[in-house]
């Protein structure tokens, strides 16, 4: 393809189109010319086509460019001429040139960018977010330009910081352009440059004073030791914040794990530590939440469209649709097989870990042996930072989540007659029943509530891992773990242990790693059990034998 | 008397198939785990398995006989897998099997296969340092994925690299290479992330950071990459099993790295694992294999279709038939049905010691993701590519290596 | 009744323990002296796997001892039983390559110097030694610091799963140094003979059986004793006999140590014959299956764990042939029809049957 010719032809069809449209803006007619250029061009000549993009600041190379990325570009072939096309909807193709919508894109082949010319674009997607209005835009992009320290930035940087209002904002344009100075400008320069980074103690300012540092020890020029000494002291600030932040996120790591715990715990809780019923395959009724979700996930795709927006709702619906329909298997559990057992807490462990083996296999031939994949809701993407501890939004609702869980099920026992009957009931069967409680019906409510509740840990757990036939068996041991911890028949206990052991946990998996951090906490768990038999909150009783 | 009888019932039990050996037929062991954690990735190689034999059956058979498979289920445990080996070999007289995934499960059955003079194809990448006379390796060994892959990358202009991985064997080999590898390379110490283990010598016997099996709680891992890549031209190298790449990756994207700050190239996450990820978060990530669904050839198409017309058709139980995909293992696992066919129709025999012995001498096969050739070693030539993840669970091309050879003992190789 | 007292005295028990005999021997007959060709011949294979249900079946006993007499349902039996197996593994590994030098799996984690306490294990007396000191003494803290605190009933069961669970994730670590995942695999010689023939088959099988009639004549013998009346009474009141002026913490520490080291044993006995060892024999459901083989067969009966391991683990073996993809629905369902219409075990059933037969024949 002739690249003149193609030019012309651009050109040809820009002029027709400003002739056709009037209200295309001139600056983006001549981005979308670039732009449609760009994509067409021999792989060669596409660096130098992507510099001329620079002087065009437009919303739509935004767009194409991120289009590009994700595969909604495509090239048409109009007997030998190729156009360029953005894919707006599931049938809707766009001219990149022209802007019309284009009728037989279906037809179109996929283009896509080269890793490194996707690099330079994301340099110039920088470039142009430079001036987005999105203030977290501005300092995404201004931290990528001065990271590249490349000389060219450097005026451009200095130029905009003025005209930023935020202080955040003015602060990350600051930070950039030091961390850009580092390389481009005189040592007495750098000098203030690093004094400044180690004020604002950048992170990603860390390698580049390191190195610096490593260079000034090994040179004697003038001012050299002076450089390295700052350079240290830099160093030594960013490092204390850090090991603030450091600690800080693992605090908050820990609360979220502990969440996780408190969710796949909370149900067995009920089960195990109201009821007696030692549950083996409570594992598996977080499995049949997970796949719950899915469910109801694959309904409203079919429904609504992935990716529409009443699609992202689908968890909405998912949450209670879990819990109602563990809570329905547990109740056929109860009535068909632990309603025998009530006497014999040790033999329900052997008959539903059967269970637990039958529902796996029932998984996997229905489902395939295969995790399958649960999406997160757009709503429910992305991290927030908090005085740069950051947490990512589902780990945020799962904490939130965890808490309501604890609340809801404390006024449901204390609050409610229906709780007035459990706790009855589980103190005592024999004298529940003879007080006209049908201690049958309250069993089998409160084992389906228990259960039900670990169905929607499963739906929880669908959001941050896997959702496969043996996804429970991850848990089962530390929700044991947990109760046992709490203080069997304790609640609070356990929502007291489970987020004193994810705490720990975290806290101690930076010190030993992940695999010995998670020993020592069993250990741990050992050795405290060993102390306290009962648990935190051991249950009083006047009974010897238990 | 009870107890005897009660003994008597359980021998009938164990012994009492034997199912007689049509004159036809050729019986051929498949051996992998349909239950437990395995199951995850060993069921479709026994789907790909099945089909395979179907393909070969209609067409004729091998040396006119029919291929007869014996299913067995190692599910995920390892005394069981050896037990069933030995099955197959000794009760069943199976010609060859095509199975496990696991390293500790070829492991397992080796000396089962030596000591009956068994014949193994294994499909899945693994750690080299290994070569046994009764194992034939379809499967990537270290040089065929790992250091291709880190090529990649560093010409891409890659400065640090974060090493992480399940912990065990393959992992910890790949890491120690490609730790000895970037070393060669001009990388420094400080910039290879993950941690580093050394003996009392100093000497360093392992790097990257490890967690156990099915590890389902990636957050500070991912705090970790996202400190170690704040300044950019970073990236992770990850050799992760199997299902706790879905955590992992469900973290990293959830923490707002994207595979434009921060690409990871992952060896063990294939097509057949992505339908468990959420593919749009992940776009951009890198895969490195011997094959790719995504590959425009016609023999891979004749494989993609035939699968699919398998599928539909298929009465086999616990078969799904919706949503499949085909993956680097499955093609592995069919080139090693076609290249142990060829062998044991040049050999014009089922012997073990024959048909070795023609794979050594050297058999090609042109298979879905590109001609391969058996090597002396009992390893396989074959291409390699490097894609990128798109949208739809599937990957991109972007990078092919021609013939390359499957070197197993590659530790200790690179040196600074 | 007093003649009971000592464990054979009672006919029946000596035509069960004979007859047991008499199946062990008549399996190894059938598999030496009768050929290839007949019908009756045993094949070495189906004799390996008989091999190892012998193991299991001497672990389902050392289970019973706890949850059948004394009342402990140990959820981590299986941690026994793999240490057992380790300490004779890291004997058979070292047979594997010459004096001095370094094991396989070792080389992987970069080890060039075989670590000090390696050495003694050369000595396969030394390494037998170690199959019943290791758990016995893992069993002995454990349970010291378990009963002194009076942890019983579910809370022993819990904790002894999470003792197994944290032990699976410390073995499975490379860095732990006993290979990992990969675990121990490729055994070669044991006592000079090498194990990959016929013949070590045999001894092996016979060495299990040998090991299974063992223990369950200790077994009968302690039940005859004041010690073994004691442990049932544990098992049935442990306050009273508290209460009477017995150290119920000392009985139970002893029982609880007794039948860590038969778990060791039948754990050392295994390894040679599965030929791999890794750590997911000590994974928590590993030691539910035991607790499932006891109950099956009959929980606090001397011949139902023998059963119920042998039973279980030959229908597992059956059917992950020949049904591969419902085996686990198959054994699942078992379970819970044992647990809800066989609450006794096979030989509970069989027992009361017997006993309903008896009756109907006494008027008659």
């Amino acid at each position: 393809m002739n690249l003149t010719d193609l030019c012309k032809r651009s050109l040809f069809w820009v002029l027709f189109i400003l002739g056709l449209s009037g209200p295309l803006h001139a600056e983006e007619t001549e981005a979308r010319r670039i732009l449609s250029k760009l994509i067409l061009a021999h792989s060669e000549e596409q660096q130098a086509v992507t510099e001329e993009l620079y002087d065009h600041g437009d919303q739509i190379i935004k767009e194409v460019i991120e289009g590009w990325r994700i595969g909604k570009v495509s090239v048409f072939d109009q007997d030998g001429n190729p156009i360029a096309l953005l894919k707006r909807g599931e049938d809707s193709y766009e001219e990149i040139s022209s802007g019309n919508s284009f009728l037989r894109g279906s037809e179109s082949k996929i283009n896509r960018a080269s890793r490194k010319l996707r690099k330079k674009l994301r340099n110039v997607v920088d470039f142009l977010d430079l001036s987005s209005n999105d203030p977290r835009e501005r300092i995404d992009a201004a931290m990528k330009l001065g990271l590249t320290q490349k000389p060219d930035y450097v005026e451009v940087l200095q130029e905009r910081i003025n005209r930023q209002k935020d202080s955040e904002v003015k602060e990350a344009f600051e930070v950039a352009l030091n961390i850009s100075l580092l390389k481009n400008s005189d040592s007495s320069q750098k000098l203030q440059a690093v004094k400044d980074l180690g004020e604002s103690a950048s992170f990603p300012a860390r390698d580049f004073i390191e190195a610096l540092r490593v260079e000034a020890s090994e040179s004697d020029d003038d001012g050299a030791s002076d450089l390295e000494e700052a350079c240290a002291v830099a160093l030594e600030k960013i490092d204390s914040e850090q090991k603030r932040v450091e600690f800080y996120g693992s605090l908050l790591r820990g609360l979220s794990t502990g969440s996780v715990l408190l969710l796949v715990s909370y149900g067995l809780a009920i089960t195990f530590g109201l009821m007696g019923v030692i549950n083996m395959a409570h594992g598996e009724f977080i499995a049949i939440g997970g796949y719950t979700a899915y469910v109801v996930q694959g309904i409203f795709a079919s429904t609504y469209g992935i990716g529409s927006s009443g699609y992202e709702w689908y968890f909405v619906l998912a949450l209670p649709a879990s819990f109602f329909v563990t809570a329905f298997f547990g109740i056929l559990l109860e009535r068909g097989v632990i309603q025998f057992l009530y006497n014999r807490p040790l033999e329900s462990l052997l008959a539903t870990w059967g269970i637990s083996m039958i529902i796996q296999q029932v998984i996997r031939l229905k489902f395939g042996a295969a995790n399958v994949a649960v999406s997160s809701p757009q709503w429910l993407f992305g991290s927030y930072e908090f005085y740069r501890v950051s947490m990512s939004y589902n780990r945020l609702f799962l904490i939130a989540f965890a808490l309501f869980v604890i609340i809801a099920t404390w006024l449901l026992l204390n609050k409610t007659s229906w709780g007035l009957h459990i706790r009855a009931t589980m103190q005592n069967r024999r004298m529940a029943s003879s007080l006209g409680i049908k201690s049958s019906r309250v069993n089998m409510m409160t084992f389906a509530y228990g259960s039900g509740l670990a169905g929607l840990a499963g739906a929880f757990l669908s959001q941050i891992g896997n959702v496969g036939p043996s996804m429970g068996q991850t848990y089962i041991v530390d929700s044991f773990m947990v109760v046992v911890v709490g203080g069997v028949g304790n609640l609070l206990g356990a929502a007291l242990s489970s987020l004193g052991i994810g705490v720990i946990d975290q806290g101690l998996q930076p010190l030993l790693g992940p695999v010995m951090g998670k020993i020592t906490v069993l250990f741990a768990i050992i050795l405290f059990l060993q102390l306290r038999p009962g648990g935190l909150f051991p249950a009083r009783t006047r009974s010897l034998d238990d | 008397m009870r107890f005897k009888s009660s003994i008597l019932a359980a021998t009938a039990f164990a012994t009492g198939i034997s199912a007689s050996m049509a004159e036809d037929t050729v019986k051929v062991g498949v051996l992998h785990s349909l239950s437990g954690t395995m199951a995850i990735s060993e069921t479709s190689l026994r789907d790909v398995l099945l089909y395979t034999f179907d393909e070969i059956n209609a067409a004729g058979g091998v040396l006119g006989k029919k291929i007869e498979p014996i299913v067995v289920d190692g599910a995920s445990d390892w005394p069981l897998f050896a037990e069933k080996a030995e099955e197959l070999l000794v009760k069943e007289k199976t010609a060859v099997t095509f199975g496990c995934w696991t390293s500790v499960s070829r492991k397992s059955v080796l000396p089962v296969y030596e000591k009956h003079n068994g014949l193994l194809f294994y499909p899945v990448q693994y750690e080299g340092e290994e070569q046994s006379k009764n194992i034939f390796y379809t499967a990537e060994a270290v040089g065929q994925q790992a250091i291709p892959a880190v090529d990649y990358l560093l010409e891409e202009g890659m400065k640090k690299f974060y090493l992480i991985g399940t912990d065990y064997v393959y992992p910890q080999t790949t890491n120690l290479v490609l730790f000895e590898y970037l070393l060669s390379k001009g990388i420094p110490v400080e910039n290879i992330g993950g941690g580093l283990r050394k003996d009392a010598a100093g000497k360093v016997i392992s790097a990257g950071n490890y967690t156990p099996f099915g590890h389902s709680d990636f957050q500070q891992i991912v705090a970790d990459i996202k400190k170690f890549s704040a300044s950019g031209d970073a990236c992770v190298v990850n050799t992760i099993n199997g299902d706790a790449n879905v955590p992992f990756f469900k973290e990293f994207a959830a923490s707002g790295l994207t595979s434009e700050d921060c690409p990871v190239v992952s060896f063990s996450i294939s097509e057949d694992e992505f339908r468990a990820l959420p593919a749009k978060d992940l776009v951009g990530h890198l895969g490195c294999w011997t094959y790719f669904m995504s590959i425009d050839s016609p023999a891979n198409k004749k494989f993609k279709d035939g699968f699919q017309a398998w599928l539909k058709k298929t009465t086999v139980a616990g078969v799904v038939k919706e949503n499949r995909v085909t993956c680097s293992p499955m093609v592995l696992s069919y080139n090693g049905v076609y290249l142990w066919k060829a062998a044991v129709e040049k050999a014009g025999s089922f012997d073990v010691e024959k048909v070795t012995a023609a794979l050594q001498g050297g058999i090609s096969f042109e298979g879905p993701g590109g001609t391969v050739t058996s090597q002396k070693n009992h390893h396989v030539t074959k291409s390699v590519f490097i894609g990128e993840t798109l949208e739809t669970g599937q990957f991109d091309i972007i990078e092919s290596f021609k013939d390359v050879y499957g070197e197993p003992f590659l530790k200790g190789t690179f040196k600074k | 009744m007093i003649a009971a007292l000592k464990p054979f005295e009672a006919k029946s028990e000596r035509i069960t323990f004979l007859s047991m005999l008499a199946v062990l021997v008549v399996m190894l007959l059938l598999n030496t002296m009768v050929g290839e060709g007949s019908a009756l011949h045993l094949p070495a294979y189906t004799l390996g796997n008989w091999g190892k249900y012998l193991c299991y079946a001497v672990l389902a006993m050392s289970l019973n001892m706890l949850w059948g007499y004394t009342g402990l349902l140990c959820l981590g039996q299986c941690l026994f039983f793999a240490l057992g197996g380790y300490a004779f593994g890291m004997h058979l590994m070292l047979m594997t390559v010459d004096y001095g030098k370094v094991p396989e799996f070792m080389q992987f984690m970069g080890y060039h110097e075989l670590p000090g306490y390696w050495y003694p294990f050369y000595n396969p007396f030394v390494a037998i030694l170690a199959v019943m000191l290791v758990p016995g003494l893992v069993a002995f803290i454990f349970g010291f610091l378990a009963f002194r605190s009076r942890i019983k009933g579910v809370y022993f069961s819990i904790l002894t799963q999470a003792l197994t669970y944290a032990a699976a994730i410390l073995f499975f670590r490379n860095e732990t140094g006993f290979g990992g995942n990969n675990g121990f695999t490729n055994f070669k010689y044991l006592f000079g003979g090498d194990l990959r023939t016929i013949d070590a088959t045999r001894w092996l099988f016979a060495a299990s059986g040998i090991l299974l009639l063992l223990v369950y004549w200790i077994i009968a013998w302690l039940l005859t004793t004041k010690f073994g009346k004691v442990q049932l009474a544990i098992r049935d009141s442990e306050n009273r006999i508290r209460f009477s002026g017995y150290s119920t913490t000392h009985f139970k520490l002893f029982v609880f140590v007794l039948s860590a080291i038969v778990a060791g044993l039948a754990g050392a006995l295994y390894v040679p014959q599965a030929g791999i060892l890794n750590p997911s024999l000590m994974e928590p459901k590993i030691g539910l299956d035991i607790v499932v083989w006891v109950a099956v067969g009959g929980r606090g009966t001397k011949l139902g764990p023998i059963i119920g391991a042998v039973l279980v683990s030959a229908l597992k073996s059956y059917t992950t042939s020949a049904y591969p993809d419902y085996w686990l629905i198959i054994l699942g369902g078992l379970f819970v029809f044992v647990v809800l219409f066989m609450p006794d075990g096979i030989v509970g059933l069989t027992k009361k049957t017997w006993a309903k037969y008896r009756k109907k024949e006494v008027p008659a």
